[in-house]
């Protein structure tokens, strides 16, 4: 009887065992936001921002100087700080850009008699200094991070720029459209335009130049002096000018402390749900805004051509279209791909894409929701954009089919993103400011050293 | 292989990772708790643990000091034991000695143990990334190299009781006391951690009577106090881009976490023959009441947990037989239990009803509901080697845990309501051999349980090196916690010496 007992338990031990591996019943967990977007944020490489270098003070005070002084500009009528304008939030509030000849600030600034917009959108200037591989909506000013840049320049660019962001000062005063002036023009005080004389590939000269005039203010002179103690006058190149203005839009330009860079710093109660939920999209696979707009500067790093309307004169070969990064060498794939921005203070710096098509975060949410749809049904007289820009929309359908034509493949099908869900994106990207962006107005000196008016 | 993402916490996990008799363990997930603290000898354990109707003279006095009356003689113990979660994801070795002393009214029993436990690094180097990015690393990194592969803990335990001769029963009290260094497991609740120092220390104290009456009937009530409180300084390595160089560098992070539970229960057996013919029937009853001001906080665990109470019941019934040199023994067991977690808001948190939480006010409700039954079952046969003071004895054996459990979670901040039901059973060979001799005692016993997991990080995407970056991407550092299925081997060698 015991042996039959204990034998049947045995038989009966034994199925037990091998039935149990089915018994296992995963199921769906429950949602947390914050492990959920933790994890989203390490698949997107997103990781705080460490702290910029700090920049020697004289070498920031030149920078200050520089940016807001129009000396630069051929006519002496604009300065960096025009179109970057701490007001605007150190861009115009433009859609496209107004350069030389042009009068006023920010969303009030109007071309000058037989001037042209800037083919682009000024993009801020707030967290240029974070580390970006790309400059310029092109791309066109590259670094990889091992002191060589890619410039428009090639062997002409002067060596010791020690950053990529000083090396893409060297190039704006070298526009015409923006600061040099076309031939013939005279400047403010009714002088030649000795800068705009100069040809377009001649950048050492055109440097020379800008360099004559800075350093023939003396007190130009004592600040490039302390600034760089151990280079005489002689040595002094623009160079020197565009590294102090890199050094001040690092310093004073610099803003990463908003909600979300502290929920990356491990405060989960730093973004609110909705603003949590958007991250959520904007990392996972329904919006995949994070495809382009990842790593830690959330863009910068990337080229896509997102189907956004084209507006303005145009550039280059493509003119009056603008085939964006597909105007460089070599670099057809690109065509109509512009660079994704990186997206911190994002919520500060409307119009928004490289041609200010789109006035809100919400119309660029919708654009991207079906970017077929969206620019087939482009309204230009509803996108704020002045009267005159309205006439330069390129909305026939052979524009629309080329654009689409290159699409990024990301974007050719709908993201079926709700209205709601959009109000969860936007909500994220307005976690993205650092409150003290909001206001940069304590950055305008009261004066230049040529004198020239500041905020005119 | 079992592999699913970690999307539940692990509520009371350390409670079950400690737990001596009496309390009943709590998982809401199939973590392996290992058997670090499975250390005493016994006679039964290696019959499938059936302990209801089945005498273990060894290991009773363990679990309620009054059952010390029952030791006949002194005796000198050590049970060498070792442990090995399968994947080396972890292993620990310990050596108890102990004494049970036996007199006419008085008895009590000491012993020590010291233990190594190795970190529970699963093979998988993902799970604390080789430092991608690692250009310029030297100059801003402090050294922060992993932790010592290997942890110790010491524990003490004491016990002392009085047999009450004319009334038949007996009293005992005992503790005891850990100090800890490490608790298997806990550092994988920390993945991407670079190193987590444990320490605190674990106190049990037990207090059991023991009355047994003509005819071989016996009641049993112990009264169970324990407290549990570690720390555990976690330290990550946290990748943050450098805007002055480029590229990726890293900085240390400390994080300070407590784990402090407390715990009650009362738990009263009784036993008695079945039949004339070697049958017995027991029954057992035990409710656990058990707090948690504090949990580990960990990024792994998605239900806020922090703090949280349980109260947990048990209800057994077990039968045995002892036939010549054979004996048989199951024990059923069910035991409901019902677990609330809750996080609180510590700065003023926004809902998306529009309202907002204040601090202190609860962000997430969990409220755990557990079916769990428990099967033991196990027989044995002694052979006779020679002279009949010499036996050899052969026990085989299987424990089956059914967990089953529903979740409500009641979302404050989204305001939401969860529903999860969860379920998965663990099973648990035993096998064991002993030789008994007049002067001698040697056991091995050991157990193979299966159905439990151990977390590993499966890696979201190619991890890329600094100078292997291409243009225009950044190597994600992110790594998604899963539970792998492991099993858990328990060996353990022990040698009784009785002094006559």
């Amino acid at each position: 009887m015991m042996t039959r007992i204990v034998g049947t338990a045995c038989l009966g031990l034994l199925a037990l065992a091998t039935g149990c591996d089915g018994w296992k019943t995963p199921s769906g967990p429950p949602a947390s936001l914050d492990a959920e977007l933790r994890q989203s944020l390490g698949r997107s490489g997103v990781v705080p921002i460490g702290p910029t270098p700090l920049q020697a003070p004289a070498l920031v005070d030149l920078g200050q100087a520089l940016l807001f002084d129009k000396i630069l500009s051929g006519n002496r009528d604009i300065a960096c700080a025009t179109c970057h304008n701490p007001v605007s939030h150190a861009a115009d509030g433009l859609a496209l850009s107004i350069g030389t000849g042009g009068t006023g600030l920010g969303s009030s600034r109007t071309l000058g008699p037989g001037r042209q917009f800037i083919p682009r959108n000024a993009p801020t200037l707030v967290n240029a200094g974070l580390g970006a591989f790309y400059l310029f909506w092109d791309g066109r000013v590259s670094g990889l991070g091992f002191g060589a840049f890619q410039t428009p320049a090639g062997a002409a660019l002067p060596p010791g720029l020690p950053s990529l962001l000083a090396a893409q000062a060297m190039f704006p005063v070298m526009s015409r459209e923006e600061m040099r002036g076309v031939p013939g023009d005279r400047d403010r005080f009714g002088n030649p335009n000795e800068l705009a004389a100069l040809g377009d590939s001649d950048f050492v000269s055109v440097w020379q130049a800008v360099m004559r005039r800075l350093l023939a203010i003396p007190e130009y002179v004592s600040k490039f002096t302390a600034a760089f103690p151990g280079t005489s006058t002689s040595a002094l190149g623009f160079q020197h000018a565009a590294t102090a203005i890199a050094a001040f839009e690092t310093q004073a330009l610099t803003r990463t402390d908003s909600p979300f860079d502290r929920y990356l710093q491990h405060d989960d109660a730093a973004l609110t749900v909705e603003q949590k939920r958007g991250a959520l999209l904007f990392f996972g696979d329904k919006a995949r805004c994070s495809s382009c707009h990842g790593g830690p500067l959330l863009g910068g790093q990337t080229f896509a051509n997102a189907g956004v309307p084209q507006l303005g004169p145009g550039t280059g070969r493509g003119a009056p279209l603008d085939f964006g990064r597909g105007e460089l060498f070599n670099q057809d794939f690109y065509k109509f791909a512009f660079r994704a921005t990186p997206l911190r203070n994002v919520e500060l710096t409307a119009p928004y894409m490289h041609d200010g098509a789109f006035p809100t975060l919400e119309a660029v949410l919708h654009h991207y929701n079906d970017v077929p749809r969206a620019l087939r049904e482009y309204d230009a007289s509803q996108s704020q954009l002045p009267p005159a820009l309205q006439q330069m929309y390129h909305g026939d359908d052979a524009t629309i089919a080329a654009v689409l034509t290159n699409l990024d493949f990301r974007l050719s099908q709908p993201l079926h993103l709700t209205d709601g869900e959009i109000g969860e994106l936007v909500a994220f990207l307005k976690s993205l400011t650092d409150p003290s962006a909001q206001d940069l107005t304590s950055l305008i000196p009261a004066s230049v050293p040529s004198g020239l008016p500041v905020q005119e | 292989m079992t592999s699913r993402v970690v999307s539940l916490s692990v509520v009371l996990l350390t409670v079950a990772g400690t737990a001596p008799a009496q309390s009943i363990p709590i998982h809401t997930v199939p973590l392996v708790p290992a058997d670090q603290f499975d250390i005493f000898p016994s006679d039964a354990l290696a019959m499938g643990e059936v302990s209801i109707a089945v005498p273990d003279t060894l290991h009773d006095p363990l679990v309620n000091p009054a059952k010390g009356a029952r030791l006949r003689v002194a005796r000198l113990f050590s049970s060498p034991t070792i442990y090995g979660v399968s994947h080396d994801a972890g292993s620990g070795r310990t050596l108890p000695m102990g004494a049970f002393t036996a007199g006419a009214a008085w008895y009590g029993g000491l012993a020590l143990a010291v233990q190594q436990v190795d970190a529970s690094q699963p093979s998988s180097s993902f799970f604390n990334p080789p430092l991608p990015f690692t250009g310029g690393l030297g100059s801003t990194t402090p050294d922060l190299g992993p932790g010592p592969l290997s942890h110790g803990n010491t524990l003490g335990f004491a016990m002392i009781g009085r047999k009450l001769r004319e009334s038949g029963l007996s009293v005992g009290a005992g503790a005891i006391k850990k100090k800890l260094r490490a608790v298997d497991g806990v550092d994988l609740l920390y993945p991407g951690s670079r190193r987590v120092d444990q320490s605190g220390a674990t106190v049990a104290a037990r207090l059991g009577v023991l009355k047994e009456w003509a005819g071989d009937r016996s009641f049993e009530a112990v009264v169970l106090h324990d407290r549990f409180k570690m720390t555990h300084d976690v330290t990550f390595v946290d990748a943050f881009w450098d805007p002055g160089t480029q590229q990726f560098f890293q900085r240390s992070r400390l994080e300070h976490n407590r784990d402090f539970t407390k715990q009650w229960g009362l738990q009263v057996k009784y036993e008695r023959p079945l039949t004339a013919s070697g049958w017995r029937i027991g029954w057992l009853a035990t409710a656990n009441r058990t707090s948690q001001p504090n949990t580990p906080s960990s990024d792994l665990l998605n239900i806020p947990q922090d703090p949280g109470r349980a109260a947990a019941y048990e209800l057994g019934v077990g039968v045995s037989r002892i036939l010549g040199p054979s004996a048989f023994g199951i024990d059923v067991v069910y035991q409901p239990i019902w677990s609330t977690t809750w996080a609180v808001a510590e700065t003023p948190t926004a809902t998306s009803r529009g309202d907002s939480i204040p601090v202190g006010g609860r962000t997430v409700d969990n409220g755990f509901h557990f079916s769990n039954g428990l099967f033991r079952m196990g027989v044995s046969r002694e052979v006779a080697l020679g002279p009949l003071t010499k036996t050899a004895a052969l026990q085989l054996g299987l424990v089956v845990r059914a967990v089953h459990y529903a979740l409500a979670q009641q979302d404050h901040i989204e305001v939401v309501t969860r529903r999860l039901v969860e379920s998965w059973v663990e099973w648990t060979p035993t096998w064991g051999l002993s030789l008994r001799f007049p002067d001698l005692e040697l056991r091995y016993r050991g157990r193979v349980t299966h159905g439990t997991d151990r977390l590993v990080a499966t890696p979201d995407q190619i991890i890329a090196f600094a100078d292997q970056r291409p243009l225009g991407f950044f190597p994600p550092p992110g790594a998604s916690p899963t539970l792998d299925g492991v099993h858990v081997v328990t060996h353990q060698f022990s040698v009784s010496l009785p002094l006559r």
